[in-house]
């Protein structure tokens, strides 16, 4: 469960790297295009602050990462979920569902 | 895994930097790169395609900076930064540096010094086995005096009927006279039960220690000796195990030699006021009272694993009264006690210890106070460059990071030079501590010292830099830009109100210190006023001590102590001479002895009087100024041969012969095996024996060869230094007796610096304190007054300039000035009502609240805060209005 609302925000990062990383590995670029794609574009997340988020998931033994060459035949960094980072997502989306779920109730109480 | 990762990622980190921060850049690069390919393929230019690429991912140099901090090498990276730069600020403001590291080495340096010895005596182990469950055993006399000692009888009763203890073993210190084939030498003997060596768990590094089989009848003689006197008298050779020693004219045999640390000395009641240096059995002979009944053993048991101390105190208690029940004419109203054997070596010094930790303490917090004001003043100063890394991107946190290491910077260095410091107060606490109180000669820096020094220099570093590093971060750093570098009052409202605090809180700190110690000045003066009973001026003392071996006989005693007298009395430049067997206020307890008055209802067993018991010669009372109050002193007859005659006091004349007269009436004395009727023939003065803070005993003095004791304090009254008489003294004692040493050779004067030293070194220690405190927070107001002198010189020459005259603004300055510090002392005095009755058992003659005492500090205060304002005040009427209007 988030503590706080920081780890709330920037849990939220995470489960939505993770959640890129779910469908297959991936590299910094990809996690970004991809991420566009599946929220139909209305999901730009800043590209300078997606490096920390993914370092610290590595760190946290979410993700590996290896470097390799591209279809492009440019090198680049692939991340890949480790067991742990599933689990992980899994964890994620269920509190986020719940929260989800607090909030709309909340709200249709209100209106 | 996690923390594997972390640690992978800054071990890295710290070894390759550029390694790291390479590949971050190319997978950063990478990114772009992919980005401008996508833009390409979109149709734009290679231009255009760069250019937004660059723009959507945001600044790059943050990006990889943020990125790098993740990976940990930042934390490395900024401190070595961090260190570099602020080595540079502190070279640069050289003055500011040096008076911040000499403020802090002031008050680590005092820490460092007095936590040494706190862990020295209080916190390390003692050098035994399993120190903890070691014990005292006492007894509580009717009349509630503790920790006395204990008869043989007690003791086989408590050996016998206890079941809490492992081992237990009861000792006595006497002195020893060591004679042979050199200067016959007076050593420090323990006499112990072999079982002490079990007690305390230490083993011999040559040799046995004394064995159970030692203390049967008719068993050899044998000794164990310390490693000083093995040393000292047998140049520590091996083959010293064996041979014969001679003490007190008898022979024994070498069993053992002592680790050369190993000491076991309970200052109380001991027999020769210093360590053991030999071990012999204690005889435990039994059958006559004398043998049995005797109080003179002090016991010391090792508790069985799991005993508490409350419940071996309870059963001995319980003994103890089972004791009293079986023989009452000895034992009526007796108690026992058990106390752990740390509070006996220094339960009477924890608690002038841990306050004198709490004075060092206030006086670190002092220093931090006015280290925090010097970083402030500095800051502001530094306003514009620290605006500038702020504008260029550095975030708050990370200014606040560099300022604190600044700090810490500065903690450091006054660490080392308070180490310094430290070293030189431990090297001079020897020289002005109490003889008795404890030997701080094993106190060093050692290793926890050292922790201890590092764990407060980092303490202090965040207490005095947090606050002025968070201050600084939050100033509204545009205007200082805009401004040219140059603060605005406005603007540094904050600063001063967080300066205020600060001086306030030093000044209320200084007046706890220096109330705590002007009630110790007061209680040292009182003490020195108090009126003794004797007068100590030009007396000289010393310590002859016959071995029974040489001199069997009592009347060889008498007539040697007699002899001795009119040697001491024929020499030139003696006055008078006389003798006492213990003398006032000084290590050897007078018996106290129960007494009956011939005439008068006996009292019931147990509640009989008691008296003090002092045996003297006639020129004692004469050679100390000792008044003769009524009757007269003893004849020269009484003092060739007992006559059943003594002296009392004034106390015991007025308790128990309030409206008769003394003179004439018998007392009887328990001194001797037989009920023994004595005749008063005089009343003297009462003399403080025990203590200056006690009232004087109820005395009886017996001439000496009513009670020949084989050792006499010999005390001469001279025309001029009494120093420069001991060696004739000691030449005629050699022409009586050329085997006989004397000991103990020291003024009278001497022994009463000896009386009042724990005070002294109580009221040297925290006044010393308090006087630092005072300084620093003189120096701290000044140092407030002073900047906001600075601060105001636009707005004070304007007041000059409309026509103010300088008096007014001299008035101004110190008002501000006064105001501060009257708060401040406001505050510490109430501080002081709080603190100061914790120091009560320390004063004599005054009350924890002394209304002069804290009076006088105050104005004392408010004087030296008032000199701290002038100079700034001064400065502050002589600015020039035309120059400060000028200066915007």
């Amino acid at each position: 469960m988030p503590k706080d609302k920081a780890d709330l925000l920037q849990g939220t990062l995470d489960m939505l790297i993770l959640k890129s990383l779910s469908l297959g590995e991936l590299h910094g670029y990809g996690i970004i295009q991809r991420l566009r794609q599946l929220s139909d574009e209305m999901l730009n997340v800043e590209q300078g602050s997606l490096y920390p988020a993914l370092y610290r998931i590595e760190q946290k033994g979410w993700v590996t990462a290896r470097w390799d060459v591209h279809e492009t035949g440019r090198e680049a960094k692939f991340y890949k979920l480790t067991r742990s980072g599933r689990k992980q997502l899994e964890t994620q989306e269920a509190s986020w569902d719940r929260l989800v779920l607090a909030i709309t109730k909340v709200r249709q109480a209100t209106t | 895994m996690k923390w594997f990762n972390i640690l992978r990622d800054r071990l890295r980190a710290l070894r390759r930097r550029d390694s790291v921060i390479n590949d971050i850049d190319r997978e950063m690069r990478s990114h772009l790169d992919l980005q401008i390919e996508a833009n390409i393929r979109a149709g734009m230019s290679p231009r255009e395609a760069r250019e937004k690429a660059l723009r959507s991912f945001g600044n790059l140099n943050r990006a990889v900076d943020a990125a790098y901090d993740v990976k940990g090498g930042g934390l490395f990276e900024t401190l070595v930064q961090d260190v570099r730069y602020g080595t540079r600020v502190l070279l640069k403001h050289k003055a500011f540096t040096a008076i911040a590291v000499i403020t802090l080495a002031l008050g680590i340096g005092a820490n460092s010094a007095i936590f040494s010895v706190v862990n020295e005596l209080l916190l390390r182990p003692l050098p035994y086995q399993d120190p903890e469950r070691i014990v005292m055993l006492w007894e509580v006399s009717p009349d509630g005096r503790h920790q006395n000692t204990t008869s043989r009888a007690n003791f086989r009763g408590w050996r016998a009927q206890s079941t809490s203890y492992e081992h237990m073993a009861a000792f006595s210190d006497q002195r020893l006279t060591l004679t042979g084939n050199f200067e016959p030498e007076e050593v420090s003997g323990q006499l112990a039960l072999p079982e002490i060596f079990n007690v305390l768990g230490v083993q011999p590094i040559l040799g046995r220690t004394l064995l159970p089989e030692d203390a049967q009848p008719n068993s050899p003689l044998v000794a164990v000796l310390s490693h000083g006197l093995w040393q000292r008298r047998f140049g520590g050779q091996a083959s010293a195990i064996g041979q014969p020693i001679i003490l007190n004219g008898r022979k024994f045999e070498i069993a053992g030699v002592m680790p050369p640390n190993f000491q076991f000395h309970i200052k109380q009641r001991s027999g020769t006021g210093r360590p053991a240096e030999v071990w012999i059995v204690l005889p435990m002979p039994s059958g006559t009272i004398e043998a049995e009944r005797g109080r003179f053993l002090s016991t010391v048991a090792r508790l069985k694993p799991g005993v508490s101390i409350d419940q071996a105190g309870a059963e001995l208690r319980t003994i103890e009264a089972r004791l009293s029940d079986e023989v009452p004419e000895f034992n009526k109203n007796y108690s026992a006690e058990v106390l752990p054997l740390r509070e006996q070596f220094f339960g009477n010094v924890r608690r002038p210890l841990w306050l004198m930790l709490g004075a060092v303490g206030f006086v670190l917090l002092i220093a931090c106070a006015n280290v925090a004001n010097l970083l402030l003043s500095l800051a502001t100063s530094r306003e514009k460059e620290i605006a500038l890394r702020a504008a260029l991107g550095a975030r708050r946190s990370r200014i606040v990071r560099q300022l604190l290491t600044e700090s810490l910077l500065l903690a450091l260095l006054g660490s080392v030079l308070g180490l310094g410091f430290a070293w030189l107060g431990i090297k001079a606490l020897p020289l002005i501590s109490p003889r008795d109180v404890v030997s701080l000669h094993s106190v060093g820096l050692n290793f926890s010292v050292l922790m201890w020094t590092l764990g407060v220099s980092i303490l202090t570093g965040i207490i005095f830099g947090l606050a002025p590093a968070l201050h600084i971060s939050r100033l509204n750093l545009n205007d200082s830009l805009k401004e040219g570098g140059k603060a605005e009052a406005g603007q540094a409202t904050g600063s001063k109100r967080l300066r205020n605090v600060l001086v306030v809180s030093e000044i209320a700190l200084a007046v706890v210190l220096l109330a705590s110690a002007g009630l110790l000045i007061r209680s040292f003066i009182r003490l020195q006023q108090v009126d003794r009973g004797f007068n100590s001026d030009n007396v000289l003392s010393l310590v002859v001590r016959l071995p029974s071996a040489r001199y069997p006989e009592d009347a060889q005693l008498v007539q040697f102590f007699n002899q001795s007298m009119e040697r001491m009395r024929n020499l030139p430049g003696v006055r008078s001479a006389g003798m006492i067997n213990f003398l006032p206020l000084y290590g050897g307890l007078g018996s106290n002895t129960a007494f009956k008055i011939i005439g008068k209802p006996l009292p019931e067993p147990g509640q009989e009087p008691n008296c003090d018991v002092r045996v003297v010669d006639a020129g004692y009372f004469q050679t100390l100024g000792i008044p003769l109050l009524r009757g007269r002193n003893f004849s020269d007859a009484e003092q060739r041969e007992a006559k059943r005659v003594i002296v009392i006091n004034e106390a015991l004349a007025r308790k128990h012969f309030p409206n008769e007269d003394p003179i004439g009436q018998r007392l009887d004395v328990a001194m001797f095996a037989t009920p023994t009727l004595t005749e008063i023939v005089g009343v003297v003065g009462n003399v403080r024996y025990d203590s200056l803070t006690e009232e004087a005993p109820e005395a009886v003095y017996f001439p000496h060869p009513e009670l020949p004791y084989p050792f006499m304090t010999l005390v001469l009254r001279t025309d001029g230094d009494p120093t420069a008489i001991a060696p004739a003294v000691q030449r005629e004692i050699r022409a009586l007796d050329a085997n006989q040493p004397v000991s103990d050779v020291r003024t009278m004067d001497q022994v009463m610096s000896e009386a009042v030293a724990r005070s002294r070194f109580n009221t040297l220690l925290l006044g010393l304190f308090a006087g630092l405190a005072t300084l620093l927070a003189a120096v701290g107001i000044f140092g407030v007054m002073n900047y906001s002198v600075a601060l105001r010189t636009r707005e004070i020459g304007l007041r000059l300039a409309v026509g103010a005259q300088p008096r007014q603004v001299l008035l101004l300055v110190l008002k501000q000035g006064l105001t501060l510090t009257v708060a401040g002392v406001a505050l510490g005095l109430l501080a002081a009502f709080a603190l100061t009755r914790l120091l009560t058992s320390l004063l004599f003659g005054v009350e924890a609240f002394d209304a002069t005492t804290f009076a006088t500090i105050s104005l004392l205060l408010v004087l030296v805060s008032l000199l701290a304002c002038y100079l700034p005040a001064r400065r502050a009427m002589r600015i020039d209005p035309m120059m400060a209007l000028r200066y915007e």
